[in-house]
C-alpha cells in the first residue's frame, strides 16, 4: 500500500481532479478540475444540484471509485495506486460510510450488522460484539440491539448505520445525504449524532446534502455546480 | 467461521426457496446413487464366472437343451477336467413374486466344479445321498426362513417339467461363502439333484446346459473352438463359451441399461443444476445492493465471491446427505417391494457401496459449485457505484 506524506492536519486532499463516465459514444463530464482540502477533523458540507456531482466527489475520496485524472490523498494515503483489493482494505480501516438509505443488511440484527465490518478485523468474537455494542450505546440504541431493520424507524437504522461507521474508528466519515430520508426530528437528531462524532470524536466528516439547514451544522460548506467546485 | 451467520441467515431468509432448492439436489442424488446402485448390481454379477470354467449350450437359446450324450464327448475333449449338467427348473414357490432362482444339477460334480458353494460336511453328505434333497443359499433361506430339515414345493412354470404336480423338497443343507475370496457368490438360489427331475419327467430330458471346468483358463478360447467344432454339422450345434460370457449373455442388456440408467442420472443431474443455478442467480441479483454495501465497508470481491460460493456449497452438501440418506432408505425398502423386489433379490450385492456415496457427495458439491459459480462471479465484479445506484 503507497502512502504519501501530506501535512498531518489534512485529512482529504483532492488534487485537480477530473472524472468522465463514458455512455456508450458520449463522454459525460462529471467533476472537471476539482480541488480540495479537508482539514483533520474538520465537519464539510458538499452541497449542489442534483447531477453536479457531489456523490461523484464523496466515492472518489471514499475509495469506491476511480478518478479520471488527477489525485486523491486520504488519511495520508495516495488512492490512485492501489489495487481494488489494497482499497478495500484501506476502506475497511479507514472509512465510514454512511448511506442515504441506511442500507443494513435485513437478514442481521441491529448488533449483527454494527458488527460487521470488525469481521474484517482479527478481534476474537467477544470483542466484536463488545465493540458492536458500545457503538450501539453511542448512539442510543443498546436496547435495540437485537432487533432488526424492519423493527426500527428510519431514524433509528440511520443511528444503526452510523455506528456501523464508526465502529471500525474510521479517519474519515463520508455521509451521503444522511438525513435525505428522515423526517425533521429524526434528521436533526442524526445530524446532532454527527456533530458529536466531530467534536467529541474529532472524526473527519464528508456529507452530501441538498438541505440547507443540515449544511448549517457542518463548519465548511462546499458547493459544486456542473462538476466545478465553489466556495 | 466468523462469516458462517452471514451465509446461514442468507440461506434463512427465504427458507422455502432454500429448501426447494436442497430438495431438488437431493432427488437428483436420489436417482444418481439408486439408478448407479442398480447398475453396479447387474456389472457386479459379470464377474462372479470363474476363467476356468466353461458353459456350453445349445446354440440358438438356452430353452433348447442338448443331447444327454453330449457330457461324455465333451468331457474326452483335450483340456476338459470335469463337466456338470445343469438345468434351469423355473419352479414358483406358492406366487411368482416368491422368484428365485431353482436348478437342477449332478450334486458331486457341482460341488467339485463351484468350490465357493461351501457347505458343512454332514449337510453335504446328506445331500449327496438324497434324492428329493436341496441345498439353498443363506439370504434365500434368511427371506423365507427355511432351516435344514424344512419341506416346501416347487412348481416348474417351463412345460417339459410340468408333471401334474408340484415337486416336493427337503432342505439338506443351506450353503454360504467365503465373501472375502468369491464376492458376486449368489446366495439367493435353489440346487437339487437332476435325478429327481429325470425321473419326474418319464427320462425324458436333455441337458439344460454343460459347465466345464479346463485345465488352463489361458486355453479356454481353443477348448471353446474344439467343443463347439465337435458339434458343429449336428442337429444340435452348440455354443461354448466362458462363464463370465454366458453371465454377460444373461443380461444382455446389462450395457445398454447402464447407458440407459446413466443417461437418466445425467439429464436430471443437468437439470437440477440449471433449476439450482438459477435459484442462486435469483437469490444473488436481489442482493446487488447489499453486496455493493458490504463492498464499500471493505469487503473484497475475492471475500464475497467466497460467501457466494459458501452457501452454494452449504446448499449442495446439505442436499447430497440428505439425498444419501434418502437412498438408504429407499434401498432398505426396494428388496422388499412384490416384483422390484424379487428381482433385486437376484442380484447379491445390491446396496449402496461406499464409491456411489462418495460419487453422489461428489456431484453434490459439483453441482452446488457450478450453481453458485456465475453468482458468485456477478458479485465478485458488482462495481460498488453501480450497485449503489439501483437503490
Amino acid at each position: 500500500m503507497s502512502t504519501t506524506n501530506t501535512a498531518t492536519t489534512t485529512a482529504v486532499s483532492v488534487q485537480n481532479v477530473r472524472k468522465f463516465y463514458q455512455r456508450d459514444q458520449i463522454q459525460i463530464k462529471v467533476l472537471d478540475g476539482i480541488n480540495l482540502e479537508v482539514p483533520q477533523g474538520e465537519f464539510v458540507a458538499l452541497m449542489g444540484p442534483s447531477g453536479s456531482g457531489k456523490t461523484t466527489l464523496l466515492n472518489l475520496i471514499a475509495g469506491i471509485d476511480r478518478v479520471t485524472s488527477g489525485r486523491v490523498v486520504v488519511a495520508g494515503t495516495d488512492l490512485g495506486p492501489l489495487s481494488e483489493g489494497e482499497l478495500a482494505k484501506w476502506r475497511s480501516r479507514n472509512i465510514g460510510f454512511i448511506f442515504q438509505f441506511y442500507n443494513l443488511i435485513p437478514v442481521l440484527n441491529a448488533v449483527e450488522n454494527v458488527e460487521l465490518p470488525l469481521l474484517l478485523t482479527s478481534l476474537s468474537g467477544r470483542e466484536r460484539r463488545d465493540r458492536a455494542m458500545t457503538a450501539l450505546r453511542i448512539v442510543g440504541l443498546e436496547d435495540r440491539a437485537k432487533h432488526y431493520p424492519r423493527q426500527l424507524s428510519g431514524g433509528q437504522e440511520q443511528r444503526v448505520a452510523i455506528a456501523r461507521a464508526v465502529v471500525t474508528d474510521p479517519t474519515v466519515l463520508v455521509a451521503d445525504e444522511p438525513t435525505g430520508d428522515l423526517d425533521h426530528q429524526s434528521a436533526e437528531e442524526i445530524l446532532t449524532l454527527m456533530e458529536t462524532f466531530n467534536q467529541e470524536f474529532h472524526k473527519t466528516i464528508l456529507m452530501v446534502t441538498h438541505d440547507p439547514r443540515a449544511a448549517t451544522r457542518a463548519h465548511i460548506q462546499h458547493h459544486l455546480d456542473k462538476g466545478v467546485l465553489s466556495d | 467461521m466468523k462469516f458462517a451467520p452471514l451465509i446461514f441467515k442468507h440461506l434463512r431468509k427465504n427458507w422455502i426457496r432454500t429448501l426447494s432448492t436442497v430438495l431438488a439436489l437431493s432427488v437428483c442424488i436420489l436417482l444418481f446413487c439408486t439408478l448407479q446402485t442398480v447398475v453396479e448390481a447387474v456389472n457386479f454379477g459379470l464377474h462372479a464366472g470363474n476363467a476356468s470354467r466353461l458353459v456350453t449350450r445349445h446354440y440358438v437359446s438356452l430353452v433348447f437343451n442338448l443331447p444327454l450324450n453330449y457330457k461324455q464327448r465333451i468331457e474326452a475333449i483335450p483340456g476338459v477336467k470335469e463337466t456338470v449338467m445343469n438345468w434351469w427348473f423355473g419352479g414358483i414357490y406358492r406366487d411368482p413374486k416368491n422368484f428365485f432362482a431353482n436348478m437342477a444339477t449332478e450334486p458331486q460334480a457341482f460341488l467339485d466344479l463351484y468350490p465357493e458353494i461351501m457347505l458343512p460336511p454332514d449337510q453335504k453328505e446328506k445331500w449327496l445321498h438324497d434324492r428329493r434333497g436341496a441345498i439353498i443359499g443363506r439370504k434365500l433361506a434368511q427371506r423365507f426362513g427355511w432351516k435344514v430339515g424344512d419341506t416346501f414345493e416347487l412348481e416348474s412354470s417351463i412345460p417339459p417339467y410340468r408333471v401334474g404336480h408340484p415337486f416336493d423338497f427337503v432342505v439338506d443343507g443351506i450353503y454360504d461363502t467365503d465373501e472375502a475370496k468369491y464376492p458376486a457368490t449368489d446366495l439367493n438360489s435353489m440346487y437339487f439333484d437332476y435325478k429327481y427331475l429325470y425321473e419326474a419327467t418319464g427320462r425324458n430330458l436333455g441337458i439344460g446346459w454343460l459347465t466345464e471346468k479346463i485345465d488352463d483358463p489361458q486355453h479356454a478360447g481353443a477348448i471353446s473352438r474344439t467343443i463347439d467344432g465337435e458339434f458343429e454339422n449336428s442337429d444340435t450345434p452348440t455354443k461354448t463359451e466362458t462363464e463370465q460370457a454366458f453371465m454377460a449373455g444373461f443380461i444382455a442388456m446389462a450395457g445398454n441399461l447402464t447407458l440407459l440408467l446413466n443417461g437418466i442420472g445425467l439429464a436430471v443431474a443437468f437439470t437440477i443444476l440449471l433449476v439450482t443455478a438459477n435459484t442462486m442467480s435469483i437469490a444473488v441479483r436481489e442482493r446487488q445492493q447489499e453486496i455493493g454495501v458490504l463492498k464499500t465497508l471493505g469487503f473484497s470481491s475475492g471475500l464475497i465471491l467466497a460467501l457466494i460460493l459458501s452457501e452454494a456449497l452449504i446448499i449442495g452438501v446439505v442436499g447430497g446427505v440428505i439425498g444419501i440418506l434418502i437412498t438408504v432408505g429407499i434401498l432398505k425398502i426396494l428388496p422388499q417391494l412384490p416384483m422390484i423386489g424379487d428381482i433385486l433379490n437376484g442380484y447379491p450385492n445390491f446396496g449402496l457401496s461406499p464409491q456411489t456415496t462418495a460419487t453422489g457427495v461428489g456431484i453434490a458439491l459439483l453441482l452446488g459449485l457450478a450453481a453458485g459459480f456465475f453468482p458468485a462471479i456477478t458479485g465478485y465484479r458488482a462495481r460498488i457505484t453501480e450497485t449503489l445506484r439501483q437503490v
